[in-house]
């Protein structure tokens, strides 16, 4: 033990010149700096830049002046925002929610080998194949109160009594069908990834020690597929709080997201310029927030050597 | 780690060679992307055409007129149409991408009546009075110009459909098996014959109208509004929407879906699902702009035939009270940036010409915004549309409250109107909020 702190110490000490003194190591630094510039300048810059602006009350005419955190202030205020932020984050629990559960089911059922599970397995991933925007379009002609089958249909057993495109409640619920159809796929792909790599032999030795399928189940597949529910889950979170394409072709500037307010305050109106960047860059950071919170409370691996 | 050794302990040559290729393959990648940088940024200004945007040419009356243009050579450019979103607020989102930008091909832009005062501040499209002087302008209706000034210019010519305007559309031959002689004077009117005529006739609507959250909304509510005597702004650019009258015109509006006139999903239609609704033949009475005309006749689009079809100006609140119409339509600019000003002038001018609209307009269905027109017997014929509405299209066609922020007040007008439309809120809450929000709004444009 004494030796590997021993050298974990030098190792700190000479890690500089032990980077860029070897020159394998340099030229690979080099390797690296084209894309690391890359990624600054398309990356960062303009987060960068949105943020500068959010704290400005610039519009699309020009550059304004520094007005501190106002835009923060009247973007709190905003009717509009609060509407967003309360749809987005129902959206973003109910559909990772319901998504992890379909998912993992779907996956825990071709996991097995059965005759046709290669099939199956393409078939399950025709939703998630559609592009957002045809899928949407598709699903409000199904909730059309005219031509919908699915206003029809919820007609007819006397669950609704309002056109569906009219209500924000009914909207929502629509969007989170929409989103839970499309990318269940995605998931139940992901955690079916994460099952493969299990051994049989450890449910094997399970079933030999008598334990039942629960038994199995929570305290086999649950902590070895940890890694991979985790990833699916941060991915998918993410992707549900940016939502946008969905909820504005769906919803035809009915149902609001985070996104939506973004997208109405700096790109159609011209006097919300301010709160709509002040909201870009509240995503941003809430994001970051929601991604951190997973790699560091939940443990989730970010790479093999930490363990 | 052994690699390392086997490396270093190999011969010089082999990581020289390595050391080389890369040096090579950086340089090498390093001036490719110069290469692109550099190709990108040359294309993209004179394409050596005249590019004219407008929405779908549905009736084919655009590319004929096009090809007019170029085969008599009026211009040394061809001209070509550059089809854009059909929706108008998709359009705008795109001309607003280009434009921001500041380097547009785009030479002729086909605008909305609401946009010359939104992208004349931001010197986005030229002032045309040098060109279109006041003796041209007379021969034009006077609203139609009215709305392309800015400042002391006029910044877009009014082609057609101008003016656009809302009219009630019936299905005469209903009308008169239920022993009803003339279309409904009043907004009460309407509502119970729409309520009668639909459930002696089985026909499922009584009556359709664009009322979603959408720029259409609002002309259909403005209507209501107007015509029972409130206003949005004044002359002197005062917000005055929270009267006893605006609140009556949004009452009304509710009442139609309240009353069963017009079913409840109308809050989620646009153009498409009313229009659709009528051309099947189910709804008698329609509020739409005077291109439905154009549909029946057609038989794809429509069983209906034009002997069934009969126009009445926008009912009022009390009889002998004026009817308004929302103005809507077309008008065409010059994009501010473009090289090619003497052409792009030469084919507005060759498509404003009596002569190009008298064709788009018999083609398709539309109004012309050219006073002369509207006696024109052979259009007549074509468009009834134009002989039945006249007076209607000549007169009481009235502009929205536009002004350099029609943006922001068109985004809280449409979700408040909407919302009253529904029933969500009542119709004084509508205008209060409204009076607050647009007054806000006209503040921060001093």
């Amino acid at each position: 033990m004494s030796v590997a702190s021993a050298s974990t110490e030098k190792k700190k000490r000479g890690w500089f010149k032990e980077e860029f003194g070897n020159p394998e190591r340099r030229t690979a630094y080099y390797m690296v700096l084209p894309s690391l510039l890359i990624i600054l300048i398309v990356a960062f810059f303009p987060i960068l830049y949105g943020f500068v602006l959010s704290l400005t009350d610039s519009t699309i005419s020009g550059f304004g002046s520094f007005v501190g955190l106002e835009n923060y202030v009247e973007m709190f205020q905003d009717t509009d925002f609060l509407e967003g932020l309360s749809n987005t984050v129902i959206f973003t629990v109910a559909s990772v929610t319901l998504e992890f559960f379909i998912g993992l089911g779907i996956a825990l059922a071709i996991n097995r080998a059965f005759r046709g599970r290669g099939l199956v397995r393409a078939a399950v991933l025709v939703p998630w194949a559609f592009p957002t925007v045809i899928a949407a379009v598709m699903w409000r002609l199904m909730f059309q109160n005219q031509v919908g089958i699915i206003q029809y249909a919820a007609d007819t057993l006397g669950i609704i009594s309002e056109p569906i495109l009219s209500s924000r409640t009914l909207l929502l619920m629509g969007a989170i069908l929409v989103d839970v159809w499309k990318t269940t796929p995605f998931v139940a792909l992901l955690l079916l990834a994460g099952l493969q790599v299990i051994p049989a032999e450890v449910y094997e030795a399970a079933r030999v020690d008598g334990a039942n399928w629960m038994q199995r189940f929570f305290r086999i597949t649950l902590p070895l597929l940890k890694g991979a529910i985790l990833v699916a889950v941060l991915f998918r979170t993410l992707d549900a709080y940016r939502v946008y394409d969905l909820f504005w072709v769906m919803g035809n500037r009915e149902l609001a997201s985070l996104s939506t307010y973004v997208y109405e305050g700096v790109r159609i109106s011209q006097l919300q310029f301010g709160p709509g960047n002040a909201a870009a860059v509240f995503i941003f950071v809430t994001a970051f927030l929601i991604a951190l919170f997973f790699i560091r409370v939940l443990g989730m691996r970010t790479s093999v050597e930490e363990e | 780690m052994t690699e390392r050794s086997e490396g270093s302990g190999a011969s010089a040559g082999r990581k020289l060679n390595r050391r080389d290729f890369l040096k090579m393959g950086g340089a090498g990648l390093a001036g490719a992307a110069l290469l692109g940088t550099a190709g990108c940024g040359g294309g993209g200004s004179g394409s050596g055409k005249i590019i004219f945007t407008m929405g779908p040419d549905a009736d084919g009356s655009i590319a004929k007129l096009v090809n007019k243009f170029n085969k008599e050579k009026i211009s040394k450019l061809e001209a070509v149409h550059r089809e854009m979103p059909a929706s108008s607020n998709a359009y705008y989102d795109k001309l607003r991408t280009e434009f921001q930008a500041g380097t547009s091909d785009i030479s002729v832009v086909g605008v909305d009546v609401i946009w010359p005062k939104q992208f004349a501040p931001q010197n986005w499209i030229m002032d045309l009075s040098d060109r279109f002087p006041a003796s041209a302008q007379k021969e034009f209706i006077p609203v139609t110009i009215s709305v392309a000034e800015y400042e002391d210019g006029v910044f877009a010519v009014p082609w057609c459909s101008c003016p656009d305007a809302g009219l009630l559309y019936y299905r005469k031959d209903l009308l008169d098996d239920s022993g009803i002689p003339s279309p409904p004077e009043t907004w009460s009117e309407l509502e119970e014959m729409a309520l009668q005529v639909s459930k002696e006739a089985g026909v499922q609507n009584g009556f359709v109208f664009q009322g979603s959250n959408y720029e259409g909304g609002v002309c259909n509510a403005l209507e209501y509004i107007w015509t029972h005597g409130g206003d949005v702004i004044d002359d002197d650019e005062n917000v005055v929407i929270d009267s006893p009258e605006a609140a009556a015109g949004l009452a009304t509006y509710n009442r139609m879906i309240e009353s069963g006139a017009a079913p409840e999903a109308v809050a989620n239609w646009t153009e498409t699902e009313s229009s659709a609704n009528f051309y099947n033949g189910d709804s008698v009475f329609i509020r739409y702009w005077p291109s439905l005309y154009g549909g029946f006749g057609d038989t794809e689009t429509t069983k209906i035939k034009p002997e069934q079809i009969g126009i009445a100006p926008i009912p009022v609140d009390k009889p002998g009270n004026p009817t308004y119409s929302c103005l809507g339509g077309w008008q065409m600019a010059i994009y501010a940036n473009t090289e090619i000003e003497e052409d792009a002038w030469k084919f507005i001018e060759f498509m404003t010409s009596e002569e190009s609209m008298r064709e788009r307009v018999i083609i398709g269905g539309y109004d012309p915004s050219r006073k002369a027109l509207y006696d024109d017997p052979e259009i007549a014929k074509a468009t009834p549309v134009v002989k039945l509405a006249k007076d209607v299209l000549l007169k009481n066609v009235k502009s929205r409250p536009v002004t350099e922020y029609y943006g922001d007040m068109s985004l809280e007008m449409a979700e408040q109107f909407n919302s009253a439309l529904k029933g969500d809120i009542s119709p004084e809450e509508a205008v209060k909020t409204l009076q607050e929000s647009l007054s806000q709004i006209m503040e921060e444009a001093q």
